[in-house]
């Protein structure tokens, strides 16, 4: 016979979450039902809005953080209320008392599944949407920053839920803590600035609030994780915390109940910690050059150098594009190869036009001024490209002469930066142009300068439109001719070409 | 104290004549939960009241009717919980009274939770104003009450829960269909006919058949 001592009790395996109880949970569990109204608001809500986007990893990526995780909200959090006070609800709190589990290590099980399912449905329309653009988009490869931020969210979501749940049990909790998930996170953002805002760390944001989603943003420069990494600490922090009240309120029972319950007070007071830094931090974000949010103290410089790419050019005069707009290079070289024949031979015409990227700077009142190349060096910025926030491709052409093409031409007719040119050299801006005569662009609008082009109906405005009626092999020609006595200013109104057989008189 | 079962009977009789029929009312909205459900309407009219007095919502934006549609959803979730059965089918037996109290119940917690809104809204500039608020209410609480029906009581929200949601996409891409009522008009007669209607269909069901009982509840 074994002597007493002698006998070795096998020690359990420190688990916290039981593996047979979390496989249980997976079973049963209210967020398998939820899945096909997460994923069908996923579908009518996120997934419309993306796929009408441009197929760039920027924009796209960027859009779902936003939308993804608002549609998950309210299935997420009411599935882990429901679950939350399902023992409460089936009046079985006191029955399960007497398992061998504490209540906490049931209640991480329970949330554990939910969280399961619901980061399973979050990854599963993520990886539909990125499929789709990784065999749309011309360059660059996914973002998984957002990605990221929107699969942390989903656990804060859960803890949301089930610890209000089960710390107030009831037929109201559910419906209200679906609605306070939804309504919290919706317009959590919407008081945000770009600058130096708690707010940023609204897990919806994805870059600088004013920027947003931008096609210049994360093109040119990497991603900056900055603000996806502070987002994912408040994110976790949040969890932690709730999941640690979760075991703190618990009803003592014995010793190792206390024992516990100190041990999630500590837990829930680390996820605060993290949580309030995260804010913290986020009150010192700022907007960078390249209209991506900095955080100094996550920032690392390593992240801020261009990406290197090899253009995507086209067109007699080459037109080069950064590749993950060269879907767009058929449209921008159609829009200004006659400008740059006109121009070609001429002092000053570049040999060459290629994009740059976009300069971002914060103005008061959570403005933002776009800037960057002005086209008269031989390079320019690309305006928003069709399908981008309901722009048309009628716009992107008027953009991109407004961008491209009066900074061009007017580098070339010797017209100052500062200051308006000669009534003359403003008719043959906007007949080769097309700006002001033909579109309807008046001084002052569309960026336009004062003075640079000239107001509609004015005598300067019908000879540009003569100028414009020109065959481009007569204007390039008068050009090649006049350019001299045009760019010092001495050529008037009337010395302008007319069209064959067109009475000057 | 027994009670013998003489007096036992008489006092069921009780309940089904006029003079018993307030303690059966109180009783009825009491397996309700109809006073906590008013607790937590005062404190959804609260939260309507501060939005409504702070600077959350920019004046004219898509979220000037999207926040109050939001509380209206909340609201009426609230509302169609109530009609939570705890005594299971039995409770069809008790007596002839059960469809009025529970149409009774319904009305009145709908006819509350709209009053308690009008308080918080009186004098704020509430989008739509208060019609709009009255048919998005009653509406979306129709929709609850006709998915208790389906459910069951303790899963009703998610009809205006779910609706919610469906309208507030609406508000922002403004569709125009009166079956999107939030998105309407205070004044629009169509929203207002879908909206009664569907609040109609809740009450109806409800008085007929009352929530749904569910073993899984």
């Amino acid at each position: 016979m074994a002597v007493l001592s002698e006998i070795t009790v096998p020690r359990p395996a420190l688990r916290i979450v039981p593996r047979g109880l979390l496989r249980i949970e997976l079973r049963r569990n209210a967020m398998i039902w939820m899945l096909p109204v997460a994923v069908a608001l996923f579908w009518w809500q996120a997934y419309r809005h993306v796929m009408a986007l441009p197929p760039m990893w920027n924009i796209r990526a960027m859009s779902m953080q936003n939308d993804a995780l608002l549609d998950f909200a309210m299935p997420v959090a009411g599935a882990a209320a429901w679950m939350g006070w399902r023992e409460r609800r089936r009046n079985v709190t006191d029955l399960l008392t007497s398992t061998a589990k504490v209540r906490w290590a049931r209640n991480l099980a329970t949330w554990a599944a939910t969280t399961c399912w619901a980061l399973g449905g979050y990854v599963a329309c993520v990886a539909v949407v990125y499929g789709i653009t990784a065999r749309q988009a011309t360059w660059g490869g996914p973002l998984w920053w957002p990605v990221i931020v929107g699969a942390a969210g989903i656990p804060a979501l859960s803890a949301f839920g089930f610890t209000a749940g089960a710390l107030l049990p009831g037929r109201f909790t559910t419906p209200l803590v679906t609605m306070a998930a939804f309504f919290g996170l919706g317009f959590s953002s919407s008081a945000a600035s770009g600058d130096h805002s708690y707010l940023l760390v609204s897990p919806l944001i994805a870059g600088s609030v004013d920027v947003g989603a931008d096609p210049g943003v994360a093109t040119f420069y990497r991603y900056l994780p900055d603000l996806s990494v502070d987002q994912v600490m408040f994110l976790a922090g949040l969890t932690i915390a709730l999941l640690g009240l979760l075991g703190s309120v618990t009803r003592p029972a014995s010793s190792q109940s206390w024992r516990l319950r100190a041990s999630t007070a500590v837990l829930a007071a680390c996820g605060l910690a993290a949580s309030g830094t995260a804010v913290a931090l986020a009150g010192t974000a700022h907007l960078d050059a390249h209209g991506m949010t900095v955080i100094p103290a996550l920032h690392d410089t390593a992240s801020d150098q261009p990406v290197p790419y090899t253009p995507a050019c086209g067109g007699e005069v080459p037109v080069c594009l950064q590749p993950a707009y060269s879907a767009y290079l058929p449209a921008v070289t159609r829009a200004l190869e006659p400008v740059l024949a006109a121009v070609a031979g001429l002092p000053g015409a570049p040999a060459r036009l290629s994009q740059v990227a976009e300069v971002y700077r914060q103005l008061p009142g959570n403005g933002i001024l776009p800037g960057g190349g002005d086209g008269s060096a031989g390079y320019f910025t690309l305006p928003p490209v069709p399908g981008w926030e309901g722009e048309t491709s009628a716009d992107f052409a008027s953009q991109l002469a407004l961008n491209a093409a009066v900074p061009l031409v007017s580098g070339v007719l010797g017209i100052p930066a500062r200051g308006a040119g000669s009534p003359a050299q403003e008719a043959v801006l906007s007949g080769l142009t097309r700006v002001g005569a033909v579109q309807g662009f008046g001084a002052g609008q569309g960026g336009i300068k004062q003075g640079l082009l000239p107001q509609p109906g004015s005598p300067v405005a019908l000879a540009a439109r003569r100028f414009a009626a020109l065959p481009a092999s007569a204007q390039h020609a008068w050009l090649l001719q006049h350019i001299s006595a045009l760019r010092s200013g001495q050529v008037t109104l009337a010395q302008l070409p007319l069209e064959t057989g067109e009475d000057r008189a | 104290m027994m009670v013998t079962p003489a007096r036992s009977s008489a006092r069921l009789r009780g309940a089904s004549t006029p003079a018993g029929l307030p303690r059966l009312i109180w009783l009825h909205a009491a397996s309700r939960r109809v006073p906590g459900a008013l607790v937590v309407l005062a404190a959804c009219a609260g939260v309507m009241r501060v939005i409504l007095a702070s600077r959350w919502i920019v004046p004219g934006g898509p979220g000037s009717t999207q926040l109050p549609a939001m509380i209206e959803g909340a609201v009426a979730a609230v509302v169609v919980v109530t009609t939570y059965n705890p005594f299971g089918e039995s409770e069809s037996a008790t007596g002839r009274w059960l469809p009025w109290l529970r149409a009774g119940t319904a009305l009145a917690v709908t006819a509350a939770a709209i009053g308690l809104l009008s308080v918080a809204v009186a004098g704020a500039a509430l989008p739509g104003g208060d019609l709009a608020m009255i048919r998005n209410t009653a509406g979306a609480a129709g929709l609850g009450l006709l998915c208790a029906g389906v459910v069951g009581g303790l899963l009703a929200w998610i009809g205006p829960l779910a609706y919610t949601v469906i309208a507030v996409i609406g508000i922002g891409e403004r569709w125009t269909s009166p079956w999107t009522w939030p998105a309407r008009t205070g004044l629009d007669r169509g929203a207002a006919i879908c909206a009664g209607l569907a609040f109609g269909a809740g009450m109806v069901l409800i008085a007929v058949r009352g929530a749904r009982n569910c073993v899984s509840d």
